[in-house]
């Protein structure tokens, strides 16, 4: 339960850093002065639940995934782990190093007024929620390869 | 976009970013091309991927302190850091896929 409870937070704290991601994008779409101190914390929430997704999800990966990835290279889908989870575990960290710039991006280019500087903030959001999206759907085929993997035993 | 001077943290950790993204496949490349470094790097922190992503980050946090000091925010401006930022996560993250798609040679044959 314990091992599950784990992982559904990773997944949890990452689809909340996505969620976080987009409505800090669309608040800085409409940026005004009464959203300035919505978009600071917004930026600052992205970041923190990144980094949190990371230590729960690096905990997991190291201490319980060994077990998985038996499963998922002895199944059907050893790609599942051999190139979904070698590709999620390295492109992660530059989805890491972009959530923890975003508050030092908005903090340093508030109040967002010139475009320039609006538009740094904007594509470092974009690429947080894309890679996150990568991330997610990855992190899906991955447990998939469990599955296919306890279905062929 | 019009050039406008950028904060010094911004301009500082934007390119540590930037820098840190390329070393990050730099790293990945090294250790699994060679197995003295993967056999030092699981034994630093117990796992290679552990001792990965504390190189990463204590690398990102010090380049950002780095060039933040360096004045750099006089030589670059929020439009032409986001392109630095794009191409350097675009580049790593095809790289990355590109240096393990080989193992994805026998999914073609998938069955369910």
């Amino acid at each position: 339960m314990l091992v599950q409870g784990v992982m559904m937070s990773h997944v949890a704290l990452g689809v909340l850093g996505i969620m976080f991601a987009v409505a800090l994008f669309v608040d800085v779409l409409n940026v005004n002065e009464g959203n300035i101190e919505r978009i600071k914390k917004l930026s600052l929430a992205v970041a923190v639940l990144i980094v949190l997704a990371y230590v729960i999800g690096g905990y997991w990966y190291v201490v319980y995934y060994g077990h998985d990835r038996d499963i998922i290279k002895a199944g059907q889908w050893p790609w599942a782990h051999n190139f979904f989870m070698e590709v999620k575990e390295h492109i992660f960290f530059a989805m890491l190093l972009l959530s923890i710039y975003l508050p030092i991006a908005v903090y340093g280019n508030v109040p967002l007024t010139e475009k320039p500087k609006r538009s740094l903030v904007l594509g470092v959001s974009a690429l947080i929620v894309l890679f996150g999206f990568l991330m997610e759907g990855a992190g899906g085929i991955i447990s998939k390869g469990v599955t296919m993997g306890l279905m062929g035993r | 976009m019009k050039n406008t001077p950028m904060e010094k943290y911004t301009a500082g950790f934007g390119l540590s970013l930037v820098v840190t993204s390329l070393l990050n496949v730099v790293i990945l490349i090294i250790k699994e091309k060679n197995d003295s470094v993967m056999s030092a790097m699981k034994a630093a922190l117990g796992h290679h991927w552990t001792t990965h992503g504390a190189i990463v980050i204590i690398v990102f946090l010090l380049l950002g302190f780095i060039f933040s000091g360096m004045k750099i925010e006089t030589k670059l401006d929020s439009g032409k850091m986001l392109k630095y930022i794009i191409w350097a996560v675009i580049i790593s993250c095809v790289i990355i896929s590109g240096f393990f798609l080989p193992n994805l040679k026998f999914a073609g044959v998938m069955k369910y």
